[in-house]
């Protein structure tokens, strides 16, 4: 085994999907750009972006329904091509775009279809129903079934095969409040389990408490992947200045663009050096400081400051 | 793989009416053709080999067979092919490894064995009430034999031709306006040249298969090209073997 390969080898061990470079273009308009994705194995992975920045290519890239103008898949350390396509999808469980399956049969002749197509046993049909406490709903036919019942049939045909890895586009779609916490507790069972979970969403608040690990995409390209704490770390969240005196604050400190929010001053972009050079010139130019604190950032403050703004 | 796929296929039949809608098509078949019963005379000459009772009986079969069969396998096709895209089951199945195409050729496999067994039944039965009602002479076996087999072949293609539409095309009124329309074809090559019913297949075929013809008030043996038949049988599965593979290739 050569450098590379050993390489790859060592990252393949501990990442359960890694992509290089993979790209798809229709025509001449690029879906995806250049994409390195890893996803660490066990865990939730959070794929987030706005409506057509390309998740949903980039998962049916991976689950090989759609062909990469270029790059490369790795699952489980075996590159996803034509003569490996079957066996390493015996492997990935996955519901893109909706839940499949047939209405006019009921839940348990649905996971009879995928019984006997994957040869599986019954027990591993029956773990999968009880893993999304579908087993009171089995004998309903599909038609009859609400949304979340639906999405968790999806999960539940993609989990009878017990798979190491799970690939879910947008699963809490159309759920109501209850549905998605209950989804939000599904995927956490799932990676404590020891599967890995690939989630996508344009919904922050469905992966902000889920999700380990992220993975941000914006016009096809990847702005950021890593944790949270990463994530983060990534964004200066602005100074909030409160003083008694908050119209001569923000003349003071003008070249610092510093704005005023009622009793307080808003500062962006100043890290903790600047911050102090700051106050201390607010104090000397005799300014009341009250208080010095950073604004809160939520995790969508910051995926819209790496996307400009955009799709939520 | 095919051998579960294909069990898959019948269980998915459930509560489509796939059962009902094949007894229609017996039941259409041999009702139209036992009106030749109801012929002036018929009865009367069931014993008569010059009056050539089986001949009319096959005259009958040959007129009912292109009015029932269009039609019923435009909506059988479409009942196979319509839940895939109602309920993503092309993608759940693609997932599972079996690609659309190799799904399209397993429909075909599992609903095409009960269109040639109802063909076959549809002739068995006509033979069986003829029996019934006393035609004594001997069966014409070679021109039976040789005409259940040519409409199979013939109903075989077409319904092939509406899974491939079924499935390209979601909206299914297409599939079932194209079934309507073939009615009409079937019809018209009837009353064609033989050369000119070669033009429009499969539809064309069901004339071109026909082993008997009615000439001044009595029936007359025809000799089918039954080379034609088989022609159309092969391009028919090159055809489909060749768009199947085309969906294979397909992204979804």
């Amino acid at each position: 085994m050569n450098s590379f390969g050993r390489a790859q080898h060592n990252e393949s061990v501990s990442n359960a999907i890694i992509t290089h470079d993979l790209g798809k273009t229709y025509g001449d308009r690029p879906i995806v750009r250049n994409l390195d994705l890893r996803v660490p194995e066990g865990c939730v992975y959070g794929f987030l972006g706005p409506n057509g920045s390309g998740k949903s290519t980039t998962m049916k890239m991976l689950l090989s329904l759609v062909r990469p103008t270029s790059g490369e898949v790795h699952i489980m350390g075996r590159r996803m091509q034509r003569s490996t396509r079957r066996s390493i999808l015996g492997g990935i469980g996955s519901l893109i775009e909706a839940p499949p399956a047939y209405g006019h049969l009921t839940g348990h002749e649905n996971m009879r279809l995928v019984q006997r197509l994957l040869g599986l046993d019954q027990g591993q049909v029956q773990r999968a129903v009880r893993t999304v406490r579908l087993q009171e709903h089995l004998d309903k036919r599909v038609r009859d079934y609400s949304l979340g019942m639906k999405q968790r049939l999806g999960i539940a045909l993609a989990l009878a095969r017990e798979p190491r890895i799970l690939i879910l586009d947008e699963p809490t779609n159309g759920l109501d409040p209850a549905g998605i916490e209950e989804m939000r507790r599904l995927l956490r069972y799932l990676a404590e389990q020891g599967i890995t979970v690939m989630v996508s969403s344009h919904l922050l608040g469905e992966i902000d408490r889920t999700a380990q690990v992220l993975g941000i995409l914006g016009n096809g390209r990847l702005l950021f992947q890593g944790s949270r704490e990463q994530l983060f770390s990534r964004s200066t969240p602005d100074v909030l200045i409160d003083t008694a005196e908050p119209e001569r604050a923000t003349t003071l400190a003008a070249r610092w663009s510093a704005v005023r929010e009622g009793h307080s001053v808003r500062v962006p972009g100043v890290d903790q050096a600047a911050t102090a050079r700051l106050v201390s010139h607010l104090v000397q130019g005799g300014v009341p400081v009250h208080g010095v604190r950073r604004q809160e950032q939520s995790l969508e403050d910051v995926f819209m400051d790496l996307t400009g703004g955009r799709g939520l | 793989m095919n051998g579960r796929a294909v069990a898959n296929e019948f269980t998915k039949m459930r509560r489509l009416r796939v059962a009902p809608l094949v007894l229609i098509m017996v039941v259409g078949v041999v009702a139209l053709t036992c009106v030749t019963f109801t012929a002036p005379g018929f009865l009367d000459s069931v014993d008569d080999p010059d009056a050539r009772p089986w001949h009319w009986l096959l005259a009958g079969l040959a007129l009912a067979v292109p009015l029932v069969s269009p039609i019923l396998l435009a909506v059988l096709a479409s009942r196979q092919v319509d839940m895939e895209h109602q309920g993503h089951g092309w993608l759940l199945n693609q997932v599972s490894g079996v690609t659309p195409g190799h799904l399209c050729r397993v429909k075909f496999l599992s609903m095409g064995a009960l269109v040639a067994g109802a063909t076959l039944a549809q002739s068995a039965l006509v033979v069986a009430l003829g029996r019934a009602v006393g035609i004594s002479v001997d069966l014409p076996l070679g021109p039976w034999l040789g005409y259940t087999t040519a409409i199979i072949v013939v109903n075989l293609v077409l319904f092939a031709l509406h899974l491939l539409v079924a499935a390209r095309v979601p909206n299914q009124l297409v599939g079932l306006g194209l079934g309507v329309l073939g009615v009409f074809v079937t019809l018209a090559g009837t009353g064609m040249p033989l050369w000119s019913a070669h033009l429009l297949p499969p539809w064309g075929y069901y004339a071109v298969a026909t082993p008997v013809d009615t000439d001044a008030g009595g029936v007359v043996a025809l000799d089918p090209p039954y080379l034609s038949v088989l022609s159309l049988g092969i391009v028919g599965a090159l055809v489909f073997l060749g768009v199947t593979r085309m969906f294979d290739r397909q992204e979804t």
